[in-house]
């Protein structure tokens, strides 16, 4: 009713050339048939819009056939740019999701565009807003959203979220509380992970093990001489395997430092990793590779999908290209226990909305994020990638009961959930906290230097560049 | 033939000598400002270019390299030489230094003493050796990070080529590109293999630009195989071994899609070079100002080099 009102002489001047442009633009280049100008006619165009589109129609009688049937469509369609960072098997479902947005209503459609891995969109957000010409959304990963909160240009997302009438209490909390600040959220959950342990079932049966994760690490430890498996003095599969630092090794061990009673930091950023209940941990780490059962690796999804290692842990995310490349069948279970009992973090990616954008993208933006983490899409997601669902409504929903008593493997991590916690700011909210543990864990796992000293240097850097954060953050919350 | 460079010359001189007579304007200009507003109007792209694209951002860099900056927030802070203070105490800078020395004699030492061998062999009137020559250069042109993955997968120590072939000969391939002292070595053959090309192409064509008679007047002088190659291959590939030191050294400087791809600069920071460290800094520790300080380090490393290169070239090296 209001949009009727709105439709003034001018207006209708205005949109008439802009339709009679669209349309000869339509008609002569070929690259222009967008989904936008695409002849669908199924969907009612909405409000206003119609009226203005039949008499364009009407003032061009010259043109090509085709033209009419572009011409005719609404081209009130609210455009917003997302930059995604998803590769192979993850980026198809990142695609799927955006044509499942675009296809489901008529009134915004998404551009989707790959960035690059985390690290990568994460830069080129950087260069576009130095150059200002940001996306509307953009996938940010949990190292890397807490850096553009400090710097102020995410969009507080509650009044998006009221208005919108969507009750974030339904989002897992741990996973929603990670993206809040003093009470507003700003990073709201998409692709969401945790560590799990994965084993090979064929060589669990073969050293007789029963068909589960171990309990411990010392469980562990007893099945060890069992899954090694040495050819002339040369091991040919390993127990376990540990990742490169540029494969987040500083996130799978962030558990591990927990099982032991220790931490990476305070959430004030006060260093702990150089304690000693961290450097047991180390100490553990260490020995893993000295005593010749865990071996480090540049992949180690590729070691385990080839036979390399025995068991590891990894992703959720990683379950389902996994089941795709293993010729194995492939269990999954909780991390084991530490000396301290059980630990366990949250990972992965979620979504946010730039600020300084018009009113009409912002509201664009946000429906396509409320559209990616509802109950029902989230489910799809979670089933076609390994990430979880990150609604409370969609983990009980009849589809996804089903859906894991088909797939036991994709249960593991939403049964392990609840007992997960959020990162320690050392990783997630030091810049670069995530290379400089993990570049020290590898002096451990490829180099077996002396974990105390090592986990000396590593405080000492964190502290070193945890003092720029600390000035930032004092500015922005006080 | 000398007929229609005669046409040509003519209508040279008919194109330059239309717009000057056809618009007095011009013909005032020339005989007012000389051949300036020409030599300006010439100059100028190339100048804007080089300004916006070159000289600036270095100036930038130097500017930068004095402020403590995150590359989002809109304050840069200054806090002077800190982060060249930082750089010189650093010890992790001192490994980045020598893994880049480390990096660049090897690279190009290889280059060019690999090129020249390359070049005396495929020099041979031999059967095929023009696919030799072929095979040779071809891995100049693929793409770093393509060949960098798939080097990967070949030093996998469990799977990869490399581990079978070592398994057929009875030994065990270690780790490549997972050793404290290995990965350097590996990164390095790979850029050897990648580049070794380009060296033996040029190395080529100087040695068949070398006048067959001084090897004649050489031999009948009584110079065998190796003092024909000391004393009239060398001196005369002169220019180009300095031409190639000069090109490899800074292209050597410049290796980031081998490194990124095959070790991502470690294991921990092995395989870090100025460059990668450089890149590190600015774009995933996004420390903008030691980022741009560790820039011009690099930029006061690569013109002392190529100072003292063609310094030593210029007494050393004949162009005869």
């Amino acid at each position: 009713m209001k949009l009727e009102r709105m439709i003034t002489r001018r207006r209708l001047l205005v949109a008439l050339s802009g339709l009679t442009a669209t349309a000869l633009l339509a008609a002569c280049g070929q690259n222009a048939t967008t989904p936008t100008a695409a002849p669908s006619g199924t969907a009612a165009p909405t409000g206003g819009s119609a009226p203005t589109a039949t008499p364009a129609q009407q003032s061009r009688p010259m043109a090509s056939p085709t033209a009419p049937a572009v011409s005719a469509k609404p081209t009130t369609k609210v455009k917003v740019v997302y930059w995604g960072s998803f590769s192979g098997v993850l980026g198809e479902a990142e695609q799927g999701m955006v044509q499942r947005f675009n296809q489901s209503q008529d009134e915004v459609e998404v551009d989707y565009q790959y960035q690059g891995n985390y690290e990568e969109t994460a830069q080129k957000l950087t260069q576009a807003l130095a150059a200002g010409a940001t996306p509307d959304i953009v996938l940010l990963s949990d190292v890397w959203w807490f850096k553009f909160y400090l710097n102020e240009v995410l969009l507080p997302l509650d009044d998006l979220f009221a208005a919108n009438g969507i009750d974030t209490s339904d989002y897992v909390d741990p996973l929603i509380n990670e993206g809040t600040r003093k009470g507003v959220v700003y990073w709201v959950p998409f692709a969401r992970s945790t560590p799990l342990f994965y084993y090979n079932k064929q060589v669990w049966e073969e050293a007789g093990l029963p068909d589960r994760g171990p309990n411990t690490w010392s469980e562990f430890l007893e099945w060890v001489p069992k899954l090694v498996k040495q050819e002339g003095g040369n091991t040919v599969r390993y127990a376990f395997a540990h990742p490169s630092a540029a494969s987040y090794i500083a996130w799978l061990f962030q558990p591990v430092v927990w099982q032991w009673g220790g931490r990476y930091s305070d959430p004030d950023f006060t260093i702990r990793i150089q304690e000693d209940p961290a450097v047991e941990a180390a100490t553990f780490y260490l020995a893993s590779v000295r005593d010749g059962w865990a071996v480090p690796s540049k992949d180690i999804v590729a070691e385990f999908v080839n036979g390399g290692t025995a068991a590891m842990k990894a992703s959720t995310a990683s379950l389902r290209g996994i089941t795709k490349s293993a010729s194995f069948p492939v269990g999954t279970a909780f991390l084991p226990e530490g000396p301290k009992g059980f630990g366990c973090c949250t990972g992965g990616s979620g979504l946010a909305i730039l600020r300084n954008k018009p009113q009409e993208i912002q509201e664009a933006a946000f429906r396509y994020l409320a559209f990616a983490t509802s109950p029902e899409q989230t489910a799809w997601w979670s089933q076609n990638t390994g990430y979880m669902p990150v609604r409370k409504s969609a983990v009980t929903s009849p589809e996804m009961e089903k859906f894991y008593q088909e797939n036991p493997n994709f249960q593991t991590a939403v049964n392990q959930l609840p007992k997960t916690q959020p990162q320690d700011a050392a990783r997630v909210w030091i810049p670069n906290g995530d290379q400089i543990i993990g570049k020290g864990l590898e002096r451990l796992t490829i180099q077996l230097e002396d974990p105390k000293s090592v986990l000396n240097d590593v405080a000492r850097t964190l502290e070193r560049e945890a003092k720029p954060v600390i000035e930032q953050l004092k500015r922005r919350e006080g | 033939m000398e007929h229609s460079v005669e046409t040509v010359k003519q209508r040279h001189a008919s194109w330059m000598a239309v717009p000057a007579e056809g618009s007095s304007l011009v013909t005032r200009a020339l005989r007012r400002f000389g051949d300036w507003p020409l030599f300006v109007l010439f100059l100028t792209p190339n100048l804007v270019l080089l300004l916006v694209f070159t000289y600036w951002p270095l100036l930038y860099s130097v500017y930068l390299s004095l402020m403590q900056w995150d590359l989002i927030s809109p304050v840069k802070l200054y806090v002077g030489a800190d982060n060249y203070r930082f750089l010189l105490q650093d010890s992790e800078f001192r490994e980045v230094l020598r893994n880049t020395i480390v990096f660049t004699v090897g690279t190009v030492g290889g280059t060019v003493l690999l090129g020249l061998a390359f070049a005396l062999l495929l020099d041979q009137p031999l059967r095929g050796i023009a696919l030799a020559r072929g095979v040779v250069f071809a891995p100049y042109v693929l793409s770093g990070a393509a060949v960098a993955v798939f080097w990967v997968n070949m030093l996998n120590p469990r799977f990869g080529i490399v581990a079978q072939v070592a398994s057929w000969l009875g030994t065990v391939s270690p780790d490549w590109l997972n050793h404290p002292k290995l990965a350097m070595v590996a990164v390095i053959l790979v850029a050897l293999w990648k580049n070794v090309g380009f060296a033996t192409i040029v190395y080529l064509a100087g040695l068949q630009r070398i006048p067959q008679e001084l090897y004649e007047a050489a031999t009948v002088d009584g110079a065998g195989i190796p003092d024909r190659f000391r004393f009239v291959t060398l001196p005369q590939l002169g220019p180009i071994t300095l031409f190639l030191l000069v090109v490899s050294t800074i292209s050597s400087f410049q290796a980031f899609d081998l490194i990124k791809v095959l070790t991502d600069g470690g294991p921990v920071n092995a395989t870090t070079t100025l460059l990668f460290y450089i890149w590190e800094q600015g774009f995933v520790a996004f420390n903008a100002g030691r980022a741009a300080a560790a820039a011009v380090v690099l930029f006061a490393l690569l013109a002392v080099i190529s100072f003292v290169q063609v310094r030593i070239g210029e007494r050393r090296v004949s162009y005869d």
